[in-house]
């Protein structure tokens, strides 16, 4: 009976982050009368831009040998003033701008796996390079803003609702949805777990690791530009440094989620859990008046702790 | 002189045999079993001080874990340990406490930091003789010449020189004289230890070997070499299954007994090659070089099992991974027509995938060539998986069973029911039945023969020669050739011995040394790149080279060399530290800050932060998280606490703060001095004991645990130093700013990791250059400056300095693989 409890969670490793929102979200019902319905549509439609994000930044972890994909920020960022520029308020311009956005995510995505397969250049550093390297063309990008005006039909997607729920929830769902079932019913889903778990095992078991770490990354690119797309419409523009807290926060997601860090074992309801319980966080933290310095420091600390009580799953 | 040698040892044993002198070790009744394997049984084993016993047999045969358990690798499961007069507890013997009794032994695998120079690695071993001076590691480079001066003259070797850049050779000799040069040695173990000589080191090594145990030293020699053990040896112990079975004087002994003993016989007699039988089609075919010796190329055909034997190392893995590599399907020495499985005995390393279950674990080998988007159809994959189990006997409910709750006879029937499975014409096996029952070991031949009569070809390499009997047909390798190609009535196991140990004494491997290698190339890559820029600049501006123009030019530079050189401690240890910049922007705010208002309470959050850096060192050892990971959150802990303080810009620096970074050398502006005295300081760091260790750590973390570091220490020295490097940056920050913003720091992540990597430093194996990466980090920061004047817009800093460091990472892959390529 204990073993098979312990057989479960090992194997719904989300259920952790599950019990976690349905807590917080308890604790905040009871102490405060702000938090409402109303409140619950705000925390799935940040939550919804994080979970995009944090759906590649599984897929890149989950290969393994430490990979992580520090470029998610820049691309979302980018993709934004993107968006700003080309769609430029108009509903027609929205295919184009599309195209454009998912070429950036693709792109950025495609460099960083040729850096890391071809060139063997670490994950962290090859993709903290490309990061970088955008910001250059945020720079330029920046000067090229003129107008504040969203499209239509972009801004319905990322700011409007569906009998009540958020659009850009559904969005970010549908995409868990379809993740998930790729990762438990696609060959592709066994071909990253078991890369995950050992380049050197999956190779030697023909599973092709380059191709297999490829989608990932560009998996990670599309999402994140998506991400940034629907961010811009959401927030009615672009800034620079947009995209910053999902350095952190697309991490923080995924391990929270019960991914394990290591790599070869993904969840996306985890994921889905964990950007909820995540931002829940946030909340809680907004309510509590705390500054957002503190915000920060929180988040930092939650990370690094969950990470040292729960461990890494096994060592490198 | 050799007559003269040889009649004092016939003396000598003459001596001996009237009074046997008593034993330096004992081993008495030792037996060990590693699951069904019965490594050692029974067996009795004595050296006597002054004695050079030598150890031979086939592989698998019982000597390594003999001398295991002598080293205290492992405790037998029956027997005891006399040494000295002394019985010894099995718990007492320790591999330490074996260099404490004066037990060494060198390894066929090599021991040392492959980073660190030759007086180095003797300074991790025998770290006691060290001094408290600048020139602490003297002895050690004194003990190199010296050691490597008695056990090899006129070999010596620079004992400044990394040991990365000797070739193999060297580094064996290099291994042996640090063990030789052990003032308490009584007992000295050599583990196949002219594997990579040339004869001249060779020699010189036997007569180092016959004359320390003239002045008493206890000597056990392991060889697959024959003739040497016969030239060098006092007394010849033969091993086979596990046990003893012959131990005799040398003079007893010729070489065809020595032959007979291990479980050969004179393979003279038995040359017999293969006649190509099988009727299959031909789906390997090997030639070239590979095949010189054979003087014909061999073709295998479907249908056929194959074995690979040949002593350890002769070549038979690196056979079966270059016919598994995809470039075998193009032709080639090593040419495969269709598609290959691969099957290996390494479960934990390189077979099983540990969070799966056993399904799981078989299924993948259908499952990895289906196309990405293909839906995996769970009923005919469990019947297949079911299949396969059957076929090996492994009971079919077992199967949604966690990979790791199986004995490990039935993990690898697991992997064999993958390549099973797998359904491709040529199945590869690299010795699959390692540590496997009986049981298990027939049910994987019944299958190679199945899937052999299903018109597949199977090549599988054992290291257990006897059980290549079950093969149609045996190559045997040397040295990486094919000597023999056995088939039919010839495959025996003395044909297949004899061939092993036949192969006359290698020539010496050629000991080239290149020029121009590309850690060389690397090191130089910063000092010049700096030359190119600063004369780029001054060529558009003299005014560059002026004190007032180097003032401008280097004061931001100063801040980018000391998180650099913080950044590059945490790199020697292979980890990378994505926090620097967020504590560089929470020193300058706390400095800006508190430190003026509340000096005491500033101070203690300074010193509070250095205290976090160690924290994350202890999280990072003790929990096994990985470091990018720790770093990534703690820069979020670093810019809260400074957002929290100083939410927006603003601040001004304490009064004393700006003096101390004043300092002044006539002629030099102030930012060189600082930026030469931060480069020496940690030039000078990296060069102390201290600095050795980390760099110990950074390339052979296990190894240094071993002998006796401890990892948690050095990694909480390592983020000291880095943190110390960091708050200084934050600190001059402030003195030169007269302020502070708590987004500062942010770019210094990269643009650290930018200028370790163009400073020449490895991201990985802990190497390191500070005076490298001081001058890449001032390129970087001269960049801007540059861009600036050749009217470059500054948005273009990142991406040229991003461009710069991906550059050079990949441009350091690339000379790696030709340099591959060359050896």
């Amino acid at each position: 009976m204990r073993a098979d409890a312990a057989r479960f969670l090992a194997r719904y490793r989300w259920v952790w982050a599950a019990l976690g929102v349905l807590l917080l979200w308890a604790a905040l019902s009871l102490l405060t009368e702000r938090v409402s319905l109303h409140a619950l549509s705000g925390v799935a439609a940040t939550a919804a831009f994080l979970l995009i994000a944090a759906l590649g930044q599984m897929l890149v972890i989950t290969t393994g040998r430490g990979n992580i994909d520090l470029s998610i920020p820049s691309v979302i960022t980018l993709s934004a003033y993107l968006t700003v520029i080309i769609a430029a308020g108009l509903d027609t311009n929205l295919p184009v701008t599309l195209l454009a956005v998912a070429a950036l995510g693709l792109g950025t995505g495609l460099v960083n796996a040729a850096l890391v397969i071809v060139f063997r250049i670490p994950a962290i550093i090859a993709t903290l390079a490309t990061g970088y390297m955008l910001a250059t063309l945020t720079l330029l990008a920046n000067r090229q803003v003129k107008t504040g005006r969203t499209a239509e039909t972009l801004a319905y997607l990322a700011a409007g609702r569906l009998g009540g729920v958020p659009v850009v929830a559904l969005i970010a769902l549908l995409l868990a949805i379809v993740i998930a079932l790729a990762l438990a019913r696609l060959a592709y889903g066994r071909h990253l777990s078991a890369t995950g778990q050992s380049w050197t095992a999956a190779g030697l078991a023909s599973v092709r690791v380059g191709t297999t770490i490829t989608v990932a990354f560009a998996s990670s690119g599309v999402l994140a530009a998506l991400a940034g797309m629907l961010l811009s419409a959401y927030s009615g523009g672009a800034f620079l440094e947009m995209g910053s807290p999902y350095l952190l926060q697309t991490v923080g997601a995924v391990v929270l989620g019960g991914t394990l860090i290591a790599g070869g074992s993904a969840t996306a309801a985890g994921t889905l859990f964990g950007a909820v319980l995540l931002v829940l966080i946030i909340v809680t933290m907004q309510i509590g008046g705390l500054p957002p310095g503190s915000q920060d420091i929180v988040q930092g600390v939650v990370i690094v702790l969950v990470l040292a009580v729960a461990g890494p799953g096994r060592r490198r | 002189m050799d007559d003269l040698a040889e009649a004092r040892r016939l003396a000598e044993d003459v001596t001996r045999a009237a009074a046997p002198p008593p034993p330096l070790v004992l081993l008495e009744g030792i037996s060990k079993a590693y699951g069904p394997t019965q490594a050692n049984r029974d067996v009795t084993f004595r050296v006597a001080p002054g004695e050079v016993v030598g150890l031979i047999g086939a592989n698998g045969a019982g000597k390594s874990t003999l001398m295991r358990v002598l080293t205290g690798g492992t405790e037998p499961d029956a027997g005891r340990l006399v040494y000295d007069g002394e019985a010894v507890a099995w718990s007492q013997l320790s591999p330490r406490a074996c260099h404490r009794m004066g037990i060494r032994i060198v390894h066929q695998e090599l021991t040392l930091c492959p980073n660190l120079t030759a007086a180095e690695n003797f300074f991790l071993e025998q770290p006691e003789h060290r001094r408290t001076s600048p020139r602490w590691l003297a002895p050690y480079r004194r003990a190199v010449r010296e050691s490597m001066a008695a056990v090899f003259p006129g070999l010596g070797l620079d004992p400044n020189v990394r040991v990365g850049r000797l070739d193999i050779g060297a580094r064996q000799m290099l291994e042996i004289a640090r063990a030789a040069h052990d003032p308490r040695l009584r007992l000295l173990i050599l583990d196949e230890p002219t594997s990579s000589l040339s004869s001249e080191q060779a020699r010189a090594l036997h007569s180092y070997v016959t004359r320390r145990a003239a002045e008493g030293l206890a000597v056990i020699f392991i060889s697959h070499k024959l003739q040497e053990v016969l030239g060098v040896a006092d007394r010849i112990v033969a091993m086979r299954n596990g046990a003893i079975v012959s131990d005799r004087p040398r003079a007893e002994v010729t070489l065809d007994d020595l032959i007979e003993a291990v479980g050969g016989r004179a393979a003279a007699a038995l040359v017999q090659d293969a006649a190509a039988g099988a009727a299959g089609a031909v789906l390997v075919r090997l030639s070239g070089t590979l095949t010189a010796p054979l003087g014909r190329p061999v073709e295998l055909r479907a249908g056929e099992v194959v074995g690979l034997a040949g002593l350890e190392g002769g070549g038979q893995k690196a056979l079966l991974r270059r016919l598994f590599a995809p470039s075998a399907a193009r032709g080639g020495e090593a040419a495969r027509t269709g598609r290959a499985t691969f099957v290996s005995g390494d479960r934990r390393g390189e077979g099983v995938f540990p969070l799966w279950s056993v399904f799981d674990n078989v299924a993948i080998g259908r499952i990895a060539r289906q196309p990405a988007l293909a839906p995996i159809r769970f009923a005919a994959e469990r019947a297949a998986a079911a299949g396969g189990a059957e076929r090996l006997s492994l009971a079919t409910e077992r199967l949604p069973d966690p990979i790791l709750d199986l004995s490990g006879g039935n993990q690898q029937k697991t992997l064999l029911a993958r390549g099973v499975v797998g359904d491709a014409p040529v199945m590869l096996l690299d010795d699959p039945t390692r540590g496997v029952d009986i049981g298990a070991k027939r049910d994987f031949y019944r299958v190679l023969r199945d899937v052999a009569q299903e018109g597949r070809l199977a090549i599988w390499h054992s290291t257990e020669d006897a059980e290549l009997l079950e093969c149609d047909r045996v190559l045997v390798l040397s040295q990486g050739r094919i000597v023999a190609d056995l088939a039919g009535a010839a495959v025996t196991e003395e044909a297949i011995i004899g061939h092993g140990f036949a192969e006359p004494e290698p020539g010496a491997a050629a000991a080239r040394r290149a020029l121009l290698t590309p850690e060389r190339v690397f090191e130089a890559i910063p000092f010049i790149g700096l030359a190119i820029l600063v004369a780029l600049m001054a060529s558009r501006n003299p005014l560059v080279l002026s004190s007032f123009g180097m003032q401008l030019l280097l004061g931001p530079a100063v801040v980018l060399v000391l998180v650099a050189l913080a950044q590059m401690f945490i790199v020697g240890g292979s980890e990378i530290d994505l926090g620097v910049g967020g504590f560089v922007s929470m020193v300058n705010v706390i400095s800006a800050t508190l430190l003026v208002s509340q000096p005491t309470l500033g101070a203690a959050m300074l010193v509070g932060g250095l205290a976090g850096y160690a924290l994350l060192a202890v999280l990072i050892q003790l929990r096994g998280i990985p470091a990018i990971v720790v770093t990534l959150g703690a820069s979020f802990i670093w810019l809260g606490i400074g957002r929290t303080i100083q939410p927006s810009p603003g601040g001004s620096a304490p009064e004393w703060l700006p003096d101390l970074f004043a300092w002044t050398i006539p002629g030099l502006p102030t930012p060189v001095v600082l930026i030469l005295g931060a480069g020496l300081v940690a030039f000078a760091l990296n060069r102390s004991s201290l600095g050795v260790v980390l760099r110990g750590f950074g390339s052979a973390p296990e190894a240094l645990a071993r002998l006796g570091w401890s990892p948690l220490r050095y990694g909480i020295w390592r983020y000291l130093i880095a943190g110390g490097f960091a708050l200084t940056a934050g600190l001059y920050l402030t003195a030169t700013n007269h302020a502070s913003d708590i987004n500062v720091g942010s770019a210094y992540t990269l643009l650290s990791v930018a200028g370790v990597v163009i400073g020449g430093c490895a991201l990985f194996g802990g190497v390191i250059s500070p005076l490298g990466v001081v001058a890449g980090a001032v390129t970087l920061a001269l960049i801007g400056a540059a861009l600036a004047m050749l009217g470059v817009g500054t948005d273009y800093n990142a991406l040229v300095q991003g461009s710069l460091l991906i550059l050079i990472l990949g441009l350091r892959t690339l000379l790696n693989w030709r340099q591959g390529d060359a050896r």
